[in-house]
């Protein structure tokens, strides 16, 4: 019995991050109303610039933050600048552009591969950061600490974010957009740019997740593919554009994923998160918390 | 004989009262007009009609049969076509493809609805047009497209979703001797239209829906002169178009 | 002769060249990506009857060429049916199943379709990946099945030589594009055509274009499964990451919109265009620099679609029509 609470708890710290993951995801889906398939790639990348950074500079994985943060913005903000918006100009009257999604894919199909290039294939990690498999013992239970940093990031975030939405001029603005995007452009708002900073954000909270994935998982050219399908199932399981949607729909998933091999195999479990995924998708696509204007 | 028969419609959106039982025989060869300001509830009730949604309460019986709920495809099957307000032509595609679209409702092979549709398109003078890009037709044009796409289906009963919108007074004069020659040829028709000086053209009846309610029923004349309908109205359409 | 007929020459003259190639081409290696190339060509075309002619974005078509293969190897291992009955079973079975995707998927905004086949996707290759005997037949998860070499000849669907391999998918990518032809000319064409660019007024019109789309996925994964049993009697040699991958339905996907979903030539141009990349960047470059081809593609990708969304074949037909009018006078109008 103990087993299942440590489990739970172990699965509820690591499904924060997997929601910190979404978050990102999330965001950026409830302002451009577009599914970025290349989110997984971006999460990566984070990685990869945590990763770097710690090594250059030997400093604890968290502080590198500082580094991350701003580079992940400034990649978000030119990809959306750079690619999507000229599509959202030319289709500016389609309903969906599906062409965006194809775009996204692209990116990612490049961004995994230019790191296989440029990195190698082999796994790494940070052997000696402080945080590398430390244990927290609360009475018979043993909590993994770099997911507990975790938690404690995911949480912190995803109230920035919220605190940011809800509370500074910029933040109305991006609200605004995202529930009508003509309307608050009438208002005097530029969309384009209210993207560009949404994009920006939504891939600097992916690198944030990258950093609290750093000191304990392996880093790797397709790293991003496992947590990009993770991704988009914890995004329809709490609904789009919900913040508490992606981090309940995380917690969810890792929860399954940490207790389910207790009672059946891995496989089994994870035939359990697709199985919940399509269900969600036929009768409630619209998740958990996701009503459109869910900020 | 009624092709439409519409008994006490009444369309609730959660709380929003759209059409308030609603009644309305429309018999075969008439041309009757649905009018009413902005927001009365006539493209509601199109809808309800058309098959889009299903009426909340009320009857709607298309040649004698109930046909609450049916679906669009069915109901275009059975003889009911439509136009919308906004027009939605296949924009990549050439007028006649438009139209075949509509022509195969009754056919299979493509030669015969290839050749129906030349006739529809012949008989709204349009022939000339037909491997223009749709996309590229003028407003009016895209009316009449969306009229002959409706027609290659061979419906009983043509609903038409203001047709008149954005045309120009000879246009609208147009187009008025078009649905009057559809009638000729026996066709039934049903009219949503703002523009006064067509409806009234037109119309052997109209009725007049106000808040979801109807207010007025009767000819051209007597609509007119009818209080409730000029407090409706506030008299500013009366010398519109 | 009348110039309709001068128009359609170059397309007669590759056509007798394409039956004629294993003459020139004798080195196996060559033919052999050929044939890939061809094969390409065919899954495309094939998913264009969904992809391009419906107007969704199918990301998960591997997983009927995952069926089709594995169908007809399983009969005929442990069953010794022929694999021709085995290509027809798999491909009755990939088109049930698609219509069981279809049915819920269709409705979905464009986004979560393309999620939800995905999903489906890899679901059928994670369970594939996992299992060793799916009742009472064989699977062997991530060793996946092996074809011995045992009698060769035209009904057993195996051959020493690559030449009739050649001349198989020669014949089926011929037959499929003459399917789209005629579907496209066709009632169901203009059907799907018209619900994917306005449903509700095809609506109106009578097309019920939901099930004008399940009929084009039916269709679409019957022929996809066709070259999943081709893959298998080609390689000899199935397993799930080698059927049913996601880089397999990624490619298929990328190729005809490159090359133009939702006309006839896209699919087969984008082919033509792109497996050669990828194949001389995998043989000359493979060691030194994995994976390039991908960048490749997904540069390529990003560049049509951002300049020419409608794919390449626009372009393309647009230069080889005015190549025609130069040298045969203006064509008829087409419809």
């Amino acid at each position: 019995m103990l087993f299942i609470l440590e489990d739970t708890i172990n699965g509820i710290l690591m499904g924060s991050i997997y929601g910190l993951a979404a978050l990102g995801l999330t965001l950026i889906f409830g302002v451009l109303k577009v599914i970025n398939f290349a989110h997984g790639s971006l999460l990566m990348v984070g990685m990869y610039v945590a990763y770097w950074a710690v090594l250059l500079t030997g400093v604890h994985p968290y502080l590198s933050l500082v580094i991350v943060v701003p580079v992940m913005f400034l990649f978000g903000y030119l990809l959306q600048d750079i690619l999507i918006k000229p599509i959202f100009k030319a289709e500016k009257n389609v309903r969906e552009p599906i062409t965006v999604i194809i775009v996204t894919t692209g990116v990612w199909y490049i961004l995994d591969n230019l790191s296989l290039l440029i990195f190698g294939p082999q796994y790494r990690n940070i052997q000696d950061n402080p945080l590398r498999g430390k244990m927290l013992e609360a009475g018979e239970m043993m909590i993994s600490v770099p997911k507990l940093w975790g938690f404690c990031a995911a949480i912190i975030t995803a109230l920035l974010v919220y605190l940011f939405l809800q509370k500074t001029r910029m933040g109305r603005a991006v609200r605004a957009t995202s529930l009508d995007r003509d309307a608050a452009s009438l208002q005097g708002i530029n969309q384009y740019k209210i993207y560009n900073i949404s994009f920006g954000i939504g891939t600097a909270v992916a690198g944030v997740a990258g950093v609290t994935l750093v000191p304990f998982f392996n880093i790797f050219p397709s790293v991003g593919v496992l947590f990009d399908i993770k991704c988009f199932i914890i995004v329809v399981l709490g609904g789009l554009g919900s913040i508490g949607g992606a981090l309940l729909g995380g917690m969810i998933v890792g929860v399954i994923e940490s207790v389910g091999p207790q009672f059946m195999t891995a496989t089994w479990t994870e035939a359990i998160v697709y199985g919940l995924f399509l269900v969600f998708l036929f009768l409630k696509p619209s998740g958990l918390f996701g009503v459109k204007y869910d900020w | 004989m009624k092709i439409l028969e519409l008994q006490t419609v009444r369309k609730y959106f959660g709380g929003i009262k759209a059409v308030e039982s609603f009644s309305l025989d429309v018999n075969e060869g008439d041309i009757v007009g649905l009018i009413g300001p902005n927001g009365a509830g006539k493209s509601t009730l199109f809808n309800c009609v058309a098959g889009v949604f299903p009426p909340t309460a009320g009857d709607i019986l298309f040649l004698g049969e109930k046909i609450n709920g049916q679906k669009p495809w069915d109901l275009c099957h059975k003889g009911l076509a439509r136009t919308f307000q906004i027009v939605k032509p296949f924009a990549s595609r050439s007028v006649l493809y438009n139209v075949m679209v509509g022509a195969f409702a009754t056919t299979d092979k493509r030669s015969e609805a290839e050749q129906r549709a030349r006739e529809v398109l012949q008989h709204l003078n349009m022939d000339d047009k037909k491997d223009q890009r749709a996309g590229n037709l003028t407003i009016a044009d895209r009316k009449r497209l969306e009229i002959a796409r409706a027609l290659a289906t061979r419906p009983k009963l043509l609903l038409l979703d203001e047709v008149m919108a954005g045309l120009r007074p000879t246009e609208v004069d147009e187009m008025v001797a078009i649905i009057k020659r559809l009638r000729e040829g026996g066709m039934t028709i049903f009219v949503i239209e703002h523009i006064m000086r067509a409806i009234m053209a037109l119309s052997d009846r109209i009725a007049v829906l106000h808040f979801g309610t109807k207010i007025a029923e009767g000819n051209p004349q007597e609509i007119t002169r009818d209080e409730r309908v000029i407090k409706a109205y506030l008299g500013e359409d009366y010398g519109a178009a | 002769m009348k110039p309709v007929v001068y128009r359609k020459l170059p397309l007669i003259l590759v056509g007798v060249m394409a039956f004629g190639l294993p003459l020139v081409v004798t080195s196996p290696t060559y033919l052999h990506i050929v044939i890939l190339l061809f094969l390409y060509a065919y899954l495309t075309t094939s998913w264009n009857l969904v992809g391009g002619f419906a107007g969704v974005l199918p990301l998960g078509h591997a997983a009927f060429v995952g069926i089709g293969a594995y169908t007809s190897t399983i009969l005929s291992l442990q069953y010794g049916v022929s694999p021709w009955i085995g290509m027809l079973v798999g491909a009755v079975i990939a088109s049930i199943v698609g219509v069981i995707i279809g049915l819920p998927t269709f409705k979905m905004r464009g986004a979560y379709f393309a999620l939800a086949t995905i999903a489906f996707a890899e679901g059928i290759r994670v369970m594939f990946e996992n299992i060793d005997y799916l009742g009472p037949f064989q699977i062997n998860g991530p060793r996946g099945l092996q074809i011995p070499p045992l009698k060769t000849g035209l009904a057993s669907f195996m051959f020493a030589e690559k030449e009739p391999y050649y001349y198989i998918i020669l014949v089926m990518l011929a037959g499929v594009l003459l399917l789209t032809w005629a579907i496209s000319r066709s009632k169901l064409g203009y059907y799907l055509m018209a619900g994917g660019e306005e449903p509700e007024a095809a609506q109106a019109l009578g097309v019920n274009v939901a099930r004008a789309k399940l009929t084009a996925m039916a269709m679409s994964s019957f022929l996809t499964a066709f070259a999943g049993t081709f893959w298998a009697q080609f390689t000899l040699y199935i397993h799930p990451k080698s059927v049913m991958s996601l880089d397999i339905s990624f490619e298929i996907a990328f190729i005809a919109l490159i090359g133009g979903r939702g006309s006839i030539a896209g699919p087969v141009l984008g082919a033509l265009l792109l497996r050669p990349v990828s194949d001389f960047s995998r043989i000359y470059f493979g060691d030194k620099l994995p994976g390039l081809h991908l960048i490749i593609f997904g540069v390529v990708l990003i560049l049509v679609m951002l300049f020419q969304p409608r794919g390449l074949q626009l372009p393309l037909t647009r230069i080889y029509h005015r190549v025609m009018d130069r040298l045969f006078g203006d064509r008829e109008a087409a419809v």
